[in-house]
């Protein structure tokens, strides 16, 4: 069942409170491995250049420190979303320049139909483009309080 | 890289391109701040790639492509996600194989590691 896409993509095995890495590549890398460990995609070094040719191709970060990365493809078992913080901050060459520090990867099979893929990216950057909702995700000290985060502001 | 490897990176830059093309995502995504660029170097990397299939392969693929938007689907459960139909268990690739095609369909089947023959 794809139409559900955010809420069921919520998982405490993707989540990564704080990005070990600062630059945009890596920081997807350690991402997708995220993503593999939980059994969620198979075949990530694919996946990884998949989302690198996207990146190259389309804006993930729309400004105001997030970003929201994505991949429709085989290599993904189930949609799900993994959720990565950086305190610090990641260059995501945004257009007003600010450092990452909400990442958003939203991974979708390949027979996810296209507009349930873009309508989990939309709400995505819908919810976060409200300063409380990402003060809140940033704020977040465990789990636990990160998914309340994203529930509350998705539902 | 396998014909199998081949197939699965044409696929995913066929849904990259798809999703690069459509104008209604496009246009929501662009208005959020998401928007594509200029998709020419995938279109060619996905030349490029097309060129390297073996032309049985690249036959099949086109033609599924062509009839319904997506070449390859994957297969759960002993279940073609194309069409829905359940697959024999002659389907499953033999030794030696990794690729075959729905008898029903004529999508090619992708048998992920974990899926059971």
């Amino acid at each position: 069942m794809h139409g559900t896409m955010v809420p069921s993509a919520l998982d405490s095995s993707l989540y990564i409170p704080e990005l070990k890495n600062r630059r945009r590549e890596a920081a997807v890398a350690e991402l997708v491995a995220c993503a593999h460990r939980a059994g969620a995609v198979r075949r990530p070094e694919a996946l990884i250049e998949l989302i690198a040719r996207r990146e190259a191709m389309a804006s993930s970060a729309p400004g105001k420190s997030i970003a929201i990365p994505s991949a429709r493809s085989l290599s993904v078992i189930e949609s799900r979303i993994v959720v990565g913080r950086s305190t610090r901050g990641i260059e995501w060459h945004a257009p007003d320049r600010q450092p990452v520090q909400i990442v958003l990867l939203v991974l979708s099979p390949a027979e996810c139909p296209l507009s349930v893929h873009v309508e989990g990216i939309l709400r995505l950057a819908a919810v976060f483009r409200l300063q409380r909702h990402r003060q809140r995700l940033i704020e977040a000290d465990s789990y636990e309080a990160a998914a309340a985060v994203l529930r509350e502001a998705m539902a | 890289m396998t014909s199998r490897e081949t197939l699965l990176e044409l696929h995913d830059l066929d849904l990259l391109l798809f999703e690069a093309r459509d104008l209604d995502a496009g246009a929501r995504l662009r208005r959020a701040g998401l928007g594509f660029g200029d998709p020419s170097e995938v279109e060619k990397a996905r030349a490029r790639v097309f060129e390297q299939l073996d032309p049985r392969w690249r036959y099949h693929y086109a033609r599924a492509l062509t009839r319904y938007g997506g070449a390859i689907a994957s297969v759960r459960a002993r279940v073609c996600q194309g069409c829905f139909i359940s697959l024999p268990r002659s389907a499953a690739p033999g030794s030696g194989e990794s690729l075959t095609l729905c008898e029903s369909c004529g999508r090619i089947l992708y048998w992920g590691p974990r899926e059971p023959s």
